[in-house]
């Protein structure tokens, strides 16, 4: 048996759960339900992708539902992201955007969480480098782009704490949206992989994002304009 | 609402079903069998490298990662030489599995597991990753996803 996948998705709820902790304890939030709708959208997430992932690969999942637990055989990412993300929207659908704005940073930090659990799982490793600070991977050194993919999403998930204050209603969630697609975007270079890589949906992913900042901020303007 | 929910699942179903009918599998010859010492002579002799996937039609975990296998094959199967031994396995069953996934490389018969003991494995699914003449470089053991066999298979080519 082998825990490494487990220990990595702990640690992506464990740093969600410091977040929204962090939150309530700074008065940011009163509601105790977050972790609930965080855990509850990732394991939504978590099941619509690998069902997604069986059936494009082949797997019939009426035939085969104990396959559906093999997490680590594939999870398609963009309709993982769908499933998470109707979840939220569905248990949030009477206070959408406050309850996004909320879960957003913790989101961005639980999948800071889940990449830098590749240290658990063996899966750090990325392109061949000769930087200082590569990891040693058999005789090779590698790009540790799990945890660069990590740091990036942890000073996002941290940048959008420290400013949501100052920011127009949704625009926290939007741009977390776009800093996960864009995180993945970047660091897609460094990994290597069979072709496979859902990057048109990472593309999505930060247009729809981008589209939303924009969206949020001409609404808040023209309320603002509209109450003076 | 309710309609919402039965069209769903009515979609769902088709799609599974779309992909039940892509999946038909056509009788195949048997697998060749081969003994633990002429597969050792196998990789020993071997001039390029040799991944070795041990995997069985019942094996839930082999059906994840199978399609990858068939990826990897035709990206690297001109540099690199894939095996597949079938493992406490029926003949039918390792021919639907192999004309399910399209697992046309090597492959060999194994109905005793003889081949994963003479290599210390245990279980299924296992990968080996080999270099020219037999060294062995790497084994993952359980399923393996994407990124780590495309850095083992980079790591081999090196």
């Amino acid at each position: 048996m082998e825990f490494s996948l487990l220990a990595a998705a702990l640690l992506g709820i464990a740093m969600a759960f410091a977040v929204l902790r962090l939150e309530r304890v700074h008065g940011v939030t009163d509601r105790r339900d977050l972790v609930d709708l965080v855990i509850g959208a990732s394991v939504v997430g978590l099941a619509v992708g690998r069902i997604a992932a069986m059936i494009l690969q082949g797997t019939n999942p009426l035939a085969h539902p104990l396959d559906l637990f093999f997490v680590r055989g594939g999870v398609d990412t963009g309709f993982a992201s769908l499933g998470a993300l109707g979840f939220l929207a569905w248990t949030a659908r009477h206070d959408f955007w406050p309850t996004l704005d909320l879960v957003a940073p913790a989101a961005l930090a639980g999948l800071a969480g889940w990449h830098a659990g590749c240290v658990f799982r063996g899966s750090c490793a990325g392109t061949v480098s000769t930087l200082p600070w590569a990891l040693h991977d058999g005789a090779l050194a590698r790009h540790p782009v799990g945890l660069y993919a990590a740091l990036l999403l942890l000073g996002g998930a941290a940048a959008l704490v420290i400013w949501r204050r100052s920011l127009p209603l949704g625009v926290t969630a939007s741009l977390a949206l776009a800093i996960a697609a864009a995180v993945r975007l970047a660091t897609e270079p460094l990994r290597p992989g069979l072709g496979s890589s859902p990057v048109p949906w990472y593309w999505a992913g930060l247009t729809v994002g981008a589209v939303g900042v924009v969206i949020r901020v001409i609404s808040a303007r023209s309320r603002n304009i509209t109450d003076s | 609402m309710r309609h919402t929910l039965v069209l769903g699942l009515v979609v769902s179903l088709l799609v599974v079903g779309c992909v039940q009918s892509v999946t038909n599998t056509t009788p195949a010859d048997p697998l060749p069998t081969i003994s633990p010492d002429d597969f050792a002579a196998l990789l020993d002799a071997s001039d390029t490298p040799v991944v070795v996937n041990i995997w069985a039609s019942w094996c839930g975990p082999c059906r994840s990662e199978a399609p990858l296998l068939h990826k990897a094959v035709a990206i690297y199967g001109s540099r690199i030489r894939f095996i597949g031994v079938d493992v406490n396995d029926t003949q039918d069953g390792a021919a639907d599995f192999i004309a399910q996934y399209g697992l046309d490389f090597e492959q060999y018969f194994d109905p005793h597991s003889s081949i994963p003991t003479a290599l210390r494995s245990t279980g299924v699914p296992h990968t080996f990753f080999f270099a020219p003449g037999g060294e062995l470089r790497f084994a993952q053991h359980g399923i393996i996803d994407e990124r780590t066999l495309a850095v083992r298979i980079d790591d081999l080519l090196r």
